[in-house]
């Protein structure tokens, strides 16, 4: 029961944090099969991509436009039981899901959603359609979400499809603001993710 | 060590505060005298207006935000519980946003925007529960607290800065500077909490009520914590970090409080039940997606024990169950929906929830047979042609 | 991925290292080819955030609303002032009511994250995105439909202005100098702004301008003129000579 007080907390976060180290973003070129998050995920873009040199988490990376704030591709690959999705910033209060080796395809956007919920620390989240859809030759799923950040009213789209292939989750994600930048690259992520093989 | 003991002194003194003030503040409801209520206050001095015009900015924020919920029902529900509570003179300034964030929190702006979390509503189990809670941020609101909070975190701030550069091994003074601060947001809080009550005392509510809020507060941050493989951890005195004074000492002089008084009031008729029906399924979801059993299980036994355990709480607590997904677990879950079945008013997705239990539990013909229910009963759900291929495999 | 944390995060980092000129950072971008042609452009001004205040010695923002008040006031008068001589018309955004008015604030905040990405991903040299490395390039924008807003049909510019001011109090210049000699850089002040503008058939932003180490005092008409000259640094055309700095007295 308070008022919060953000600038507060900002300024004391100052003496908690030190800048991270600058990474290198690097080029993906179109039309070449590459090698995603440290796995044996492939993929061959139609058009050219931005690498992150920062990564969510130790299995997986992130491609982009326009940075990600914009548009964000997201590959997990192989994600172990017992790990969460991506990096914790709060283990001890505020631990994130973690995947299961029993997962059934219908758990994999609840992983997300929750996942999610817990991150941003709102209830904005939510799953709007759901397929089965191959992946990589294994029986996946497909499905679109929509969520805002905490003190956001911009509307954010996503679409996402994964399996779980001998106890491990692999997965690609989409994200881009509603307005412009979601249909802008949609149909670039979607050859991205046609193309996937493991 | 030097720091934990600190801890251990301002933790002490502040309880101590707290227990004298109780002494001389306990009358009879008589004399449970209000400060004088002044409406439309303008702000003066800079730091005031600066205070205010950051709150007219969010408020503005909030009128756009996705994140408020506008059904005018539920709205009208927590401002008549606010006007109860605190009186209708003051509840009419006021300008009540429901946020959907699944935790427990309120707070008002010196502009006079209250803001309420869904979890807060999800938590409380009567009106006046509810009115506790909102006639504590109120008070806050009177006292006007949010400009004093603001000054003396400068003055805190400004030490630890010094500190870190000058001293270079400065943790100490660091954290005794931070101390400060929460020591005084501690006193505000207990002189909200006191306010608060005796809004409540002059109310139609029972002044038991708030002790009640802290009571639950405290069991399920206990709950979150052994869920999560950890201690219990509710303290006996003010963690050095705390912004607030600890639950317990809450509960205890809130009681004390409320014991201190001789109530004799009609029994009003609670309609938190009813105003919260068309909400209370869709504020369990979010809280059951937050990964935290512990703490999830804690607020639906508590909810059962006011009401009984009904269906959406039965539908609520298979999801949980079945999320954690332990082989137990899934037995747990399998039997809650079922239980809810049976009562005959159960949301379709019951069968949905029973039949992924039992295929995830290794009973797969039973597990499609009650897939192919939900399927038949919902041919267009969203879900349908993936649940589809698990009932066919 | 989400990464609630990543504004924060890179506010800290640009305030940490502003104080270090190894990571140097560009502060003005254009379309290519881009120019406003004088006595042609309607230009709406799209509510701007302006926030003033003073920086304690902790680094913890205090608001002043009287500042910030004057401040508006202020770049409003030096920014008509400096268009008109140019011949061209700049007109305060009429904010929808209603449904419209979510839809607007969500564009507001499409342009601070177009705004922020163009900071981080194309003027921070060490961050930079390799396909916004390319020469003369400056592809950004927040879509044709932003000139379906309601009251933009006539308009043919938009015009995005945030500025954020925390003047460092003298407890924080002296904790400055201190920090100097103990090796830690500790900046005085926030002052960082940025300006941009949307070409409304096109949607692209064709010109933004970023600044997080700002000059001008935006509570004074004069500093105020030149905080606008600083905002329209690389404005294709320079538009913000003459007309404001001299003349206080006119803007009032």
């Amino acid at each position: 029961m308070s008022i919060t007080y953000r600038t507060g907390l900002s300024a004391l976060a100052v003496f908690a944090l030190a800048a991270p180290a600058m990474a290198g973003n690097t080029l993906i070129p179109p039309g070449l099969r590459v090698a995603v998050a440290k796995s044996a995920m492939t993929v061959v873009p139609s058009i050219e991509w931005n690498k992150l040199g920062a990564r969510p988490g130790r299995n997986s990376e992130s491609w982009t436009q326009d940075g990600d704030d914009l548009n964000d591709l997201t590959f997990y690959g192989g994600i172990e039981a017992g790990r969460p999705l991506f990096r914790e910033v709060d283990k001890k209060n505020q631990p994130l899901p973690k995947v299961s080796a029993t997962m059934l395809i219908t758990d994999i956007p609840v992983l997300l959603e929750n996942s999610y919920r817990v991150a941003l620390g709102a209830a904005s989240f939510k799953v709007d359609l759901v397929e089965p859809l191959p992946f990589a030759g294994n029986k996946g799923v497909r499905f679109t979400y929509s969520f805002s950040k905490q003190n956001e009213t911009l509307q954010r789209r996503g679409e996402a499809r994964g399996a779980v292939i001998a106890g491990k989750l692999y997965l690609i994600t989409y994200e881009a603001p509603g307005l412009y930048y979601y249909d802008r690259s949609a149909a670039a992520f979607r050859a991205v993710a046609e193309s996937v093989r493991l | 060590m030097r720091t934990h003991v600190a801890a251990l002194l301002l933790g002490a003194t502040v309880f101590a505060s707290g227990a004298a003030g109780m002494a001389t503040g306990a009358g009879d409801t008589g004399r449970l005298a209000l400060p004088t209520y002044s409406q439309a206050y303008t702000p003066t001095t800079v730091d005031e207006r600066g205070v205010w015009m950051e709150a007219d900015e969010d408020e503005r924020r909030l009128r756009e935000s996705p994140s408020v919920i506008r059904d005018p029902a539920l709205n009208a529900y927590v401002r008549g519980v606010l006007c109860r509570t605190v009186g209708d003179d003051r509840c009419r300034s006021v300008r009540i946003y429901i946020e959907r964030v699944p935790a427990f929190n309120a707070s008002m702006a010196p502009n006079g925007t209250m803001i309420v979390w869904s979890g807060l509503l999800l938590r409380v189990r009567n009106e006046a529960e509810l009115g506790a809670i909102l006639g504590h941020e109120f008070g806050h609101f009177e006292l006007r607290h949010s400009v004093l909070g603001f000054r003396n975190r400068r003055s805190g701030t400004d030490l630890m800065a010094w500190a870190s550069i000058l001293i270079r091994n400065s943790g100490d003074i660091q954290y005794a500077a931070i101390g400060q601060i929460y020591a005084f947001d501690r006193a505000q809080e207990r002189e909200a909490d006191m306010i608060g009550f005796r809004y409540l005392a002059r109310s139609c509510y029972p002044g038991s009520a708030a002790a009640d809020v802290w009571d639950h507060i405290m069991g399920e941050s206990d709950a979150t914590a052994l869920g999560r493989r950890g201690r219990a951890q509710h303290k006996y005195v003010a963690g050095f970090f705390a912004s607030h004074p600890t639950e317990l000492a809450r509960a205890t002089y809130l009681r004390a409080a409320s014991l201190g008084i001789a109530e004799a009031k009609s029994v009003v008729v609670d309609t938190h039940q009813a105003a919260m029906a068309a909400w209370l399924p869709i504020f369990l979801n979010d809280q059951i997606k937050l990964n935290d059993f512990g703490g999830s299980e804690y607020i639906l036994a508590n909810l059962a024990a006011g009401s009984g355990w009904t269906t959406p709480l039965l539908y609520a607590r298979g999801e949980l169950y079945r999320e954690r997904g332990n082989p137990r677990d899934l037995v747990s879950a399998a039997q809650f929906y079922q239980e809810a079945i049976g009562r005959g008013d159960a949301p379709v997705e019951a069968y949905r929830g029973l039949g992924l239990a039992l295929l995830r539990n290794q009973q797969a013909a039973e597990g499609q047979a009650a897939l192919a229910t939900y399927l038949r009963l919902k041919p267009a759900a969203p879900d349908a042609a993936l649940i589809a291929t698990l009932v066919s495999q | 991925m989400v990464k609630p944390f990543r504004t924060l995060l890179a506010a800290l980092c640009l305030s940490l290292l502003a104080a270090a000129p190894a990571f140097a950072q560009e502060k003005t971008g254009a379309k290519p080819g881009f120019v406003l042609k004088p006595g042609t452009a309607r230009v709406v001004l799209m509510r701007p955030s302006i926030l003033v205040g003073a920086q304690s010695t902790g680094g913890m923002f205090e608001p002043n609303a009287d500042w910030t008040d004057q401040a508006k006031e202020n770049l409003a008068a030096a920014l008509a002032a400096a268009q008109t001589g140019l011949g061209n018309s700049v007109v305060a955004y009429a904010e929808p009511v209603g449904a419209d008015s979510a839809r607007v604030a969500e564009y507001q905040e499409l342009f601070d994250a177009v705004a922020s990405s163009v900071i981080e991903y194309q003027f921070f040299a060490g961050n930079r995105l390799p396909t916004k490395k390319r020469k003369d390039q400056f592809e950004w924008g927040l879509g044709r439909e932003v000139g379906a807003l309601p009251g933009l049909a006539n308009a043919d510019y938009a015009l995005f202005i945030t500025t954020e001011d925390h003047f460092g109090s003298t407890g924080r210049k002296v904790l400055q100098l201190f920090a100097a000699m103990a090796n830690v850089g500790v900046t005085a002040g926030v002052h960082k702004g940025f300006a941009g503008l949307v070409d409304l058939r096109t949607g692209d932003l064709v010109w933004l301008n970023a600044d997080m180490q700002m000059g001008g005092d935006v509570c004074d008409p004069a500093g105020a003129g030149k905080r606008v000259r600083q905002l329209f640094e690389g404005f294709p055309g320079k538009p913000v000579e003459a007309p404001v700095s001299g003349t206080p007295a006119a803007v009032r």
